[in-house]
């Protein structure tokens, strides 16, 4: 069972060219996640979302506090989809996948078309990602997550750069997907509907990487969004955002 | 008349059915859609141009003085007095040097531009040096050269080094510091070794500048090869070019340049443009569309 433990973080960025003065992403974020559930983390831009991602990854190291990602007492195995799908151009889908993985052989090829497969791409491990559409290199980006197994799943806002339709298409998939494997999950968004058709808690941060609220959401799965208690849900978070005095993307109304 | 507008009775119309043109047809229709038909017009055009040239202008040498006196040194024959035919040794002792060049001036290139591409310590030590020397024009190499070595093949073969060298650098350092940020997050992110990332991010990335720049060094060296044979070589092309116009027999110095112009461009058409297109066969329009897919 893999926990994420996050104390005390802050992360200041120094003053550069397009900030002339320094900006806070985080200020003193307190939160813990354990075991198989999906954590939605919503608030506005500059909140501080993407900033506690790439801490929790790894890739950016955070001014004071720590962020610990265990898995029965070992570092977690972090799966990763990004905003953009970040595929080699000049690799092919299946290389992609496998580009992550230390180990190579017949079984993890066979393992990367399985979750190819999921994600609704049986026949395009041969081809360039110049050759997919936009909405099918961010399903490999899903598959190559999961194909390293990852104990914690980072998504941030995988489905920014997609047109509606295609968004709620990768929603079902990764839905789909998640309920087969359980990860436990740090879903970043600005998008109310999304965290609530996929999360089982949303925490809301306000700017400057404050926790806000932490609502649990406790629906019966698979959810569809014009599931009339999912709606519901919708309404109640979205106020408690008003309430916050945050501005608030209103997807649903428009879906 | 065609069916449907028989069929819906309209007055007056009549429209001819098209006949049908065969898709490989040898119209000029056709011709004109081919690539290669419209570069042989091109080159028949420049032919035409040059030959009508040498109908105005007596100094200028004939399409047809040009070809004799290339096979002429081809054969071996007599230029008339004591002078004869010589073409495969300029030839291959110029291919050859230009080989040494390029094999020893690519890595060279390659690996100054890997560095200056990702240290910045690098960049401040090496920039300015490898600048200068792409500014430098390949004559200024022919008379140093000259000076260094004498008349010998060491001259030309560092002429093609140092010519190659910043191309490649300059084209690849770009390329490194062109690679999306985005992809070496996400090779952190998942944890990929520096290894790996190496061969498959940073060669792969930079594969597109890596082979503008060896083009260029290609295109380069040869030209500076020439020059320094021209004027600080006893034996190669340059040199073969040089003694025709000393003894004035401007067919034979128009034959060893144009020799030279369709050797680089052989090389061009025939190994570098296949080879370029097989290594950026990913770069392709997308074929497959989410619509299809669903």
């Amino acid at each position: 069972m893999a926990t994420v433990l996050i104390e005390n973080l802050t992360k200041v960025y120094p003053p550069s060219l397009n900030h002339p003065t320094q900006v806070q992403a985080l200020g003193g974020l307190n939160m813990s996640v354990t075991g198989n559930v999906f954590v939605a983390i919503v608030g506005p831009s500059g909140s501080g979302k993407t900033t506690l991602l790439n801490i929790v990854a790894g890739v950016e190291r955070p001014t004071s506090g720590s962020v610990r990602a265990l898995h029965e007492g070992v570092p977690a195995q972090i799966g990763y989809v990004f905003q953009e799908p970040r595929l080699l151009p000049w690799r092919t889908v299946v290389d992609n996948m496998l580009y992550v993985q230390d180990r190579k052989s017949d079984q993890l090829r066979r393992e990367a078309e399985f979750y190819l497969k999921m994600v609704g791409l049986s026949e395009v491990s041969h081809l360039y990602p110049s050759q997919l559409s936009g909405g099918m290199q961010q399903r490999v980006g899903i598959a190559r997550a999961f194909l390293v197994n990852p104990d914690v799943l980072l998504l941030d806002e995988p489905f920014s750069h997609l047109d509606s339709l295609t968004g709620r298409a990768l929603r079902d998939y990764l839905q789909r997907i998640w309920l087969q494997t359980r990860k436990t999950a740090l879903f970043v968004t600005h998008d109310v509907t999304e965290a609530v058709e996929l999360a089982d808690r949303i925490v809301m941060l306000r700017p400057g990487g404050v926790a806000y609220d932490d609502i649990p959401i406790d629906l019966p799965r698979p959810r569809r969004p014009d599931d009339p208690a999912v709606r519901d849900m919708q309404a109640e978070v979205i106020s408690r955002f008003d309430a916050m005095g945050a501005a608030v993307r209103f997807g649903a109304q428009s879906r | 008349m065609s069916d449907i507008h028989a069929q819906q009775g309209l007055p007056g119309l009549r429209l001819e059915e098209a006949q049908p043109v065969a898709e490989g047809a040898l119209t000029l229709r056709n011709l004109l859609r081919r690539p290669w038909f419209i570069r042989l017009l091109a080159v028949g055009f420049l032919l035409f141009i040059w030959q009508w040239v040498t109908w105005v202008n007596t100094r200028v040498p004939g399409i047809d003085e040009i070809v004799r006196f290339m096979v002429t040194e081809i054969t071996g024959g007599s230029h008339g007095g004591m002078l004869s035919g010589e073409f495969w040794g300029p030839l291959s002792l110029s291919l050859r040097r230009y080989a040494v060049g390029l094999v020893i001036g690519i890595p060279i290139g390659g690996a100054l531009g890997l560095v200056i591409g990702s240290s910045r310590w690098a960049r401040g030590l090496f920039n300015d040096t490898v600048l200068v020397l792409l500014a430098l024009p390949a004559v200024v190499w022919a008379f140093l050269a000259s000076l260094w070595f004498g008349l010998s093949s060491e001259g030309p073969i560092l002429a093609v080094v140092l010519t190659a060298v910043p191309f490649v650098a300059v084209n690849l350092a770009a390329g490194v510091r062109n690679i999306d940020p985005g992809l070496i997050e996400m090779s952190r992110s998942y944890g990929v070794p520096p290894g790996r990332r190496l061969v498959h991010l940073l060669l792969g990335g930079t594969l597109p500048s890596a082979f503008t720049g060896v083009r260029l060094a290609f295109m380069t060296g040869w030209n500076s090869l020439l020059i320094v044979e021209w004027f600080g070589a006893t034996s190669g092309v340059g040199w073969r070019a040089r003694f025709w116009y000393d003894a004035l027999r401007y067919p034979g110095f128009v034959a060893w340049i144009f020799l030279f112009v369709l050797l680089i461009t052989l090389l061009d058409r025939l190994l570098l443009s296949p080879l370029e297109r097989r290594a950026f066969q990913w770069n392709q329009q997308p074929t497959l569309t989410f619509e299809e897919e669903l």
